[in-house]
């Protein structure tokens, strides 16, 4: 596998090379001699270059603001940018979601990482200073799971209970409120049903309002939590308890419940989040300042190649979230003029 | 005064240079006294538009409470009610209420600890002893409170919650074990009884409590299984109706308690031991036991600092933040059910405040919470403040008379 | 007067006697406090340091056939009072899709030690438990008994590459970039850079072809790659002095490098780095401010009723929540004095902030204020011990009011303000609440200290102990694979303040025996 990896490295290095004339480290030496074209082409086809060749414009700074999520993600993401390009050095500002696009507009960054989409007031300033507006690169899914303690039987809840059980005020239009977990039709756990939640700056909490409560309130019973992890951890330890997550968050104390009515209630797997079934998914998103027919400097050009790659999604799926598949990655590929992927290369 | 005239320009000099130092220090020491007022201006003005303009919330949604689609008429903090139009549900009385609730069971918890440590250590310990209890129980007032509230809400939480009569059985076994210990004590033969002296008392019941905590642990199973079917975490729920959460106000009363004690403590044994050893001598000479001396004599004098401190350590409760972060559930409840969760104001500025757009009504209802805790703590410790030095002031000029 | 000690032997002992339930009540009082800090250190420590011991794994076999290998973690009873069942840290990530398996007591068929399990933790999915059956480099295949030995040579080897490729990257490719970045002609220095990325990816090759084949405890069989294997040990045939080295490098590694898998594993270095750097800063800022208002509170000020009620007011600004400080520093120090300077210096950034959002500047700057009463008392009970006598030679001989001030009175109150400065730097060390809303940040790959101008980022967020605490227990992303670190920081934050507070209670106790009994105010 290595050797496959370096061996097509080696092929686009080349091929790169001669089409985009070689704009390389190489130039200075020769430049006042024989124009970039000339040059490209001799040492070329002479096959006078180090077969390191594609590495020689990904250096310097790569500079990305955004998400704390995916912090964890865009450091190992960088990390093994290091590896392949040792002169590539990430400078990340993890510091929420909100400062990505605030960062595209000035300039700052060519790349925000954000957990939830544009909103429209930000990419319509977006577009108002540059003419075009921001691309959007999906680099991975997660969903929210809904999640009860291991020992609890329930097997599928249907959004409305979900309303009926978190919200305060019933948007979806359930008829009475669910307070006990007899109330749902099983005898397993007695009691009242215990609910645990994040604090309302997350974007978990955000999106468990919009799809699950209609945007509803949720009832002040919910124990808030200022993190996911707390969140699962709680109802591990609460019989009673159920909860809200992100995908990278579940652990052997809670067991996932299927969301949808009863009989067709969906499990979030790999597949269904990859063909959309499952209701509450998301996308893990790095905005680009990507100019229409134009094409991103080097290295976040190298960033976005490992994203899109199968050595880039294997930290997708270490990190706990789900890859995108071969035609996912290769039409987001096309997108920013990136080779496309053989089917071969296929990801987990 | 004469001055001898080689030296004038050196003393015009020093006495410039002397000057000049007077009003720097002088406009240091002002500067710095303004900064500090600074916050309660910065407050006012930060919170006065939302009572201002027309926009904000209307006042009686600050403390009247509100139906929601079931005609449930309750308090409700939703900060989020702000935006999404209707009428904004912020109401700060649960805040409050969690605020004072948390802090009432911080103290329920300290004063009797501190109190009786500081009668303990003031009239029986052995001064050896009595001068490592103070840098200890310092040591203990600086455990840094996320630390405190990572221990309470991640480890004990979830424990109580499992062994709900174990916890009881615990509170309830560690007075009359120690009454046990003392019973027995008197029948030991003298030897021994010397060597367990109640001079170092502090010291030899700790294996005691230990043993208790074991003793109980290990009975509460017993009588859960005979009286409530093996569940009373369960039985509260179903029997009582009352909600039993892992994050709850006692585990925050223990956990506050744990960092208030020492500072109430401190200021309770220094009221006790400016007491004038006269009157102790006098009471103890006319046949009153230490105790009742304590009682009778000490008290009613030393009761004005006692008061101070105890008002000390309340302010510090009602400010701690990181405990009730970690260690409750956040929810806004007006319950006066102790096994119920709570938030207070300290931990909603905590977690709202950096996501909370500047200038919006948000923000300045976080800072109006701000402001509540610092001017209830403003006032609580000037009052104490002003009551120890009237006390101070009084027994100094007693001691001048005689 | 009483005579301690004598009471009981001279038979005084029936008043004693008589004290009643009360008083024995009051002690309790005492030794609880005691038991309960006791037990809340040694917790602390057990957890804490007992996480980097190699643990014994247990080889299981359940009732239906199912094996695993894992360490035991904790052992709770089933809900409906059947039993116990007992959580399993089982690693693997890659293969079982989690690290916990959860194993009811009754269902355990067999529970062994075998000694040749070993434990591989790597660079990715975290660690490995199971067997390894052999060593295969590009020539040769080590199967059996040399395969550890194989092994054990290789990541020696490895490790050695490993380190010499980071000191590479960081002394010579990073220093070119940056250089680079700053000057527009840099085709010598791209040729350097050529060259260096040449020798890093040679030396990366070096490091790739080994591979190891292990298996898991179901048997399955699976070959990984030698390179992201970044130590391995076989804790069920290690004597106690190998598990102690082991746990000392574990204890040095945890101090000594940065946080992995999103703050549950590696180490707490750029935590320790920024708090401390912020502390100091701190220090630098509320030193020399509370001195000076404690002398003029105490030296120069009249003593009237005024002075009587900022005393005061001073003194219970130490009781004004902390929060509320926060409150202040965001209010004033980042949206107010920080937007400003971002408008002023850094427009050409805007709208991304420089200044105008929290960092290391304002994060010192509240805490300043927040421990500023803490030296102001100190300061002022030094100053007030000096006895006037001292004061009055000093002015006869001629001084003036200055130089009697810093010739005479503030070298003899010097323990006090170090007592006061060092009581800040523990308050300022563990506290948290306002650094969440003036600047410290979950992740700050960046230390704010490095070799580009000004060397020294007081706009860059940071680190810091406490709220790697916070931060760990509720974000990572798993509480329970994070608690042992979470315990681990936490003793070390303990620690720290315990000796900051340990030297300021000597420096007192030094400052009242060079100074005769205490004076109370």
């Amino acid at each position: 596998m290595p050797m496959q990896q370096e061996g097509a490295a080696v092929v686009r290095g080349w091929g790169r090379c001669l089409l985009l004339q070689c704009r390389v480290a190489f130039h200075g030496m020769f430049v006042r001699r024989f124009s970039r074209l000339m040059q490209g082409l001799v040492l070329g086809l002479l096959g006078f270059l180090p077969p390191v060749s594609h590495a020689h414009d990904v250096l310097g700074n790569l500079n990305a603001v955004g998400s704390d999520t995916m912090a964890e993600l865009m450091l190992r993401w960088g990390e093994r940018l290091e590896q392949s390009h040792p002169g590539v050095r990430l400078q990340l500002q993890a510091s929420g979601s909100a400062s990505a696009p605030a960062a595209l507009i000035a300039g700052t960054t060519l790349l925000g990482p954000m957990s939830r989409q544009m909103l429209p007031r930000e990419r319509a300033s977006f577009t108002e200073r540059y003419g075009y507006p921001p691309t959007a690169i999906t680099a991975g899914k997660d969903a929210l799971l809904v999640v009860v303690n291991r020992h609890n039987p329930i097997e599928s809840l249907s959004l409305r209970q979900l309303d009926a059980i978190f919200s305060d005020n019933r948007q979806c239009g359930g008829e009475e409120a669910i307070e006990q977990w007899q109330q749902l039709g099983q005898d397993e756990p007695p009691g009242r049903i215990h609910l645990y939640g994040r604090n309302r700056v997350s974007g978990t909490h955000a999106m468990f309002r919009r799809i699950a409560l209609c945007g509803g309130y949720f009832r002040n019973k919910v124990n808030v939590f200022p993190g996911s992890a707390a969140v699962v951890s709680a109802v591990g330890s609460d019989p009673l308890g159920i909860g809200y997550a992100g995908l990278n968050h579940l652990t052997a104390d809670v067991h996932v419940v299927a969301i949808g009515e009863p009989g067709q209630a969906v499990v979030p797997s790999r597949q269904t989040l990859r063909n959309n079934q499952y209701p509450m998914a998301r996308h893990l998103l790095i905005y680009a300042n990507l100019p229409p027919g134009g094409s991103l400097p080097p290295t976040e050009q190298a960033f976005l190649d490992l994203v899109l790659s199968p050595s880039g999604q294997e930290i997708v799926e270490e990190l706990g979230f789900v890859t995108l598949s071969i035609p996912q990655l290769n039409l987001q590929r096309r997108q920013l003029g990136l080779p496309e992927l053989g089917s071969k290369d296929d990801v987990r | 005064m004469p001055e001898p005239v080689p030296f004038s320009s050196l003393h015009r000099h020093r006495q410039r240079r002397d000057r000049l130092a007077t009003a720097l220090i002088t406009a240091g020491g002002v500067g710095v006294l303004l900064a500090v007022l600074a916050i309660g201006i910065f407050l006012v003005t930060g919170v006065l538009p939302l009572f201002l303009s027309d926009n904000g919330p209307s006042l009686t949604a600050l403390w009247q409470p509100q139906a929601n689609v079931d005609g449930v008429v309750e308090y409700r903090w939703l900060p989020e009610s702000l935006k999404g139009g209707g009428i904004p549900q912020v109401n700060l009385l649960p805040l409050v209420w969690g605020t004072l609730e948390a802090a009432l069971w911080a103290l329920v918890l300290a004063i009797p600890l501190a109190l009786g440590a500081a009668a303990h250590s003031s009239l029986f310990m052995s001064p050896r002893l009595r001068h490592r209890i103070r840098p200890t129980l310092e040591l203990m007032e600086a455990m840094p409170s996320v630390v405190l509230g990572f221990i309470a809400g991640l480890v004990l939480g979830p424990w109580v919650e499992r062994h709900l009569a174990e916890t009881f059985t615990v509170i309830a076994a560690l007075p009359l074990g120690i009454l046990l210990v003392a019973g027995l004590r008197r029948c030991l033969p003298g030897a021994i009884r010397h060597w367990l002296s109640l001079r170092w008392a502090a010291l030899w019941l700790i294996p005691c409590l230990a043993g208790s905590v074991i003793v109980a642990l290990w009975g509460a199973s017993y009588w859960e299984n005979l009286w409530f079917d093996g569940d009373l975490r369960a039985w509260i729920e179903i029997h009582l109706g009352l909600d039993v959460q892992a994050r709850n106000a006692l585990i925050l009363g223990l956990a506050m308690g744990f960092a208030v004690m020492p500072g109430i403590y401190a200021l309770a044994e220094d009221a006790l031991s400016d007491v004038p050893k006269e009157l102790c001598e006098g009471a103890q000479a006319m046949g009153a036991t230490r105790w009742q001396t304590l009682t009778k004599v000490m008290l009613p004098v030393a009761l004005p600092g006692i008061f101070s401190a105890v008002m000390i350590g309340a302010g510090r409760a009602v400010g701690e933040t990181m405990i009730v972060l970690m260690a409750s559930g956040n929810t806004a409840l007006m319950s006066a059910n102790p096994l119920d969760g709570l938030r207070s104001l300290a931990s909603s500025i905590a977690i709202e405040l950096p996501e909370a757009v500047m200038g919006s009504s948000h923000y300045r209802l976080l800072l109006l919470a701000a402001l509540a805790l610092f001017i209830f703590t403003f006032v609580v410790n000037t009052l104490a403040e002003v009551v120890r030095s009237r006390l101070r002031q009084r027994l100094v000029r007693q001691r001048s008379m005689r | 007067m009483k005579i301690p000690g004598h009471a009981a032997a001279t038979g005084a002992s029936r008043r004693w006697q008589g004290e009643g339930p009360w008083a024995w009540l009051s002690a309790a009082a005492v030794a609880l406090s005691l038991l309960m800090l006791g037990a809340l250190l040694v917790l602390l420590a057990t957890r804490g340091l007992g996480h980097f011991w190699p643990a014994d794994l247990h080889q299981l076999r359940l009732a239906d056939g199912q094996r695993l290998i894992g360490v035991p973690v904790e052992t709770r009873q089933l809900p409906d009072d059947s039993g116990y069942e007992r959580r399993y840290f089982t690693a693997n990530r890659d293969h079982q899709g989690g690290i916990w398996t959860w194993v009811a007591e009754d269902a355990i068929e067999q529970d062994r030690t075998p000694n040749d399990l070993i434990v591989l933790q790597r660079g990715r999915w975290g660690a490995f438990f199971g067997r390894l059956v052999a060593v295969v480099t590009e020539t040769e295949r080590f199967g059996g008994d040399r395969a550890w030995q194989a092994l054990r040579q290789r990541l020696d080897h490895l490790e050695e590459l490993r380190q010499q490729s980071e000191s590479l990257r960081r002394d010579h490719i990073l220093p070119l970039i940056r250089q680079m970045e700053r000057m527009k002609e840099h085709s010598r220095l791209s040729e350097q850079l050529t060259e260096l990325e040449q020798q890093a990816l040679t030396l990366q090759r070096a490091m790739t072809g080994t591979v190891l084949v292990l298996e898991t405890a179901d048997g399955k069989r699976f070959e990984q790659p030698l390179e992201s294997v970044l130590d391995a040990w076989h804790p069920n045939s290690m004597g106690s002095v190998e598990k102690l080295a082991h746990w000392s490098r574990g204890v040095w590694q945890f101090l000594s490098e940065g946080p992995r898998d999103a703050n549950a594993a590696g180490g707490v270095w750029p935590a320790i780095f920024g708090t401390v750097l912020m502390v100091m800063l701190m220090s630098l800022l509320v030193t020399p401010f509370g001195v000076l208002a404690a002398v003029y509170l105490n030296e120069v000020a009249h003593q009237g009723r005024l002075t009587r009620w900022v005393r005061i007011g001073v003194r219970n600004l130490a009781g004004v929540p902390s929060i509320v400080y926060g409150v202040f520093g965001l209010g004033v120090f980042v949206y107010g004095i920080g937007g400003s300077l971002d408008r002023l210096f850094y427009a050409d950034t805007l709208p991304s902030p420089t200044f105008g959002t929290g960092g290391l500047l304002w994060a010192s700057l509240t805490l300043a204020l927040l421990t500023l009463p803490v030296v102001i008392v100190a300061t002022e009970e030094g100053l007030a011990r000096i006895p006037l006598h001292q004061r009055e030679g000093a002015l006869a001989l001629g001084a003036t009011h200055f130089e009697t001030l810093t010739r005479v009175v503030l070298p003899m109150a010097t323990p006090a303000m170090l007592t006061g400065v060092i009581l800040a730097v523990a308050r300022a060390a563990g506290e948290v609440a306002p650094l969440m809303l003036v600047g410290v940040a979950k992740l700050a790959p960046q230390v704010p200290v490095d070799g580009e101008f000004p060397f020294l980022h007081l706009e860059r967020k940071f680190m810091h102990l406490g709220y790697h605490i916070y931060d760990a227990a509720f974000h990572s992303n798993d509480v329970q694979a994070a608690l042992p670190l979470v315990y681990a920081t936490a003793l070390l934050l303990v620690l720290v303040i315990l000796v900051l507070n340990l030297t300021a209670i000597f420096l007192r106790h030094y400052l009242r025996l060079r100074h005769g009994v205490p004076v109370r105010r």
